[in-house]
């Protein structure tokens, strides 16, 4: 009998801390963290337990990093191409997280990350429209201008998804600067 | 805008501070949490992702280098000599603002326990 439960991800640069704590009270309820699924998680039915769930984010993550995880009673539950990765502990285990700075440190490479996605999209879009305006001054044939208001539009919509991101991270950092 | 870093203004993080003390002599990277843990009376741990970054940090910086790596496991660490100044260099830091803290006290007849 296998039992598996989909759950959404409110998008883990906007609800990360939601979204664990959300885990934490599944498998208080039997429903334990599978792996990662699209735009969430998998959940298998099993035995309530009393644990919480962590996220990391490392690229290239190697065995020395997750033996310090081990050494510190954290368990790895899944990872997302080797760049995220969530850990589960029994309640009461120290946090993975011990610092500010390092903490800091995590979100940083990730806004960064996001960052460097975003400028790109950011500027062909913005070339885009300005391609739009020169043409409605008749500089350039009309549908130039129709096409590059089409594209503009194309690359907004995909700038949104590490942009809206890279925003998210601005914020929490600004949060935790300020603890 | 830069990012304030206290590694490039030549300050320790309480993190660093310990790790690069338990380094004085080289180590497992997976035992440095255990020794510091020992050395303080728990009263100290460092997390596990606070351990990677900062260790990665602390390379990057040249303050240790990797002494010897007989598998991905067990890479083993030793602070290096700039790593050892900066330590000096801070331990005499903490050690002027304890002897500030203890001028006032004695001034205002306060007692430590």
């Amino acid at each position: 009998m296998k039992e598996t439960k989909y759950v959404m991800s409110g998008g883990l640069a906007f609800t990360e801390e939601k979204d664990m704590k959300k885990l934490s009270n599944y498998a208080k309820k039997g429903w334990i963290l599978e792996g990662f699924a699209p735009l969430g998680f998998i959940l298998r039915k099993g035995e309530p337990q009393n644990i919480v769930y962590s996220l990391d984010y490392q690229k290239d993550a190697d065995e020395e990093y997750f033996s310090f995880f081990e050494v510190a009673m954290w368990t790895r539950v899944c990872s997302a191409g080797n760049e995220i990765h969530v850990f589960s502990a029994s309640e009461g285990t120290k946090p993975i997280y011990s610092d500010k700075e390092t903490i800091i440190e995590k979100y940083e490479r990730e806004k960064r990350q996001m960052g460097k996605y975003s400028l790109p999209l950011l500027i062909v879009t913005v070339m885009s429209f300005l391609l739009r305006i020169i043409s409605g001054y008749g500089w350039l044939p009309e549908i130039a201008g129709n096409i590059s208001l089409f594209l503009g539009e194309v690359f907004l919509i995909i700038l949104i998804f590490p942009g809206m991101p890279y925003i998210a991270y601005r914020f929490k950092l600004n949060k935790i600067r300020k603890w | 805008m830069a990012r304030i870093d206290s590694l490039e203004m030549g300050e320790l993080t309480d993190t660093a501070f310990y790790i690069l003390l338990s380094l004085v002599e080289a180590r497992h990277g997976y035992l440095i949490m255990k020794s510091i843990e020992t050395m303080t009376n728990n009263r100290f741990s460092i997390g596990p992702a606070s351990m990677y970054t900062t260790i990665k940090k602390l390379l990057s910086a040249e303050l240790i280098v990797l002494f010897n790596e007989e598998d991905e496991k067990r890479k083993t660490y030793v602070a290096t000599e700039k790593g050892i100044q900066l330590l000096k260099k801070e331990v005499e830091r903490r050690q002027e603002m304890v002897r500030h803290a203890e001028e006032i006290f004695r001034k205002k007849g306060v007692f430590l326990k």
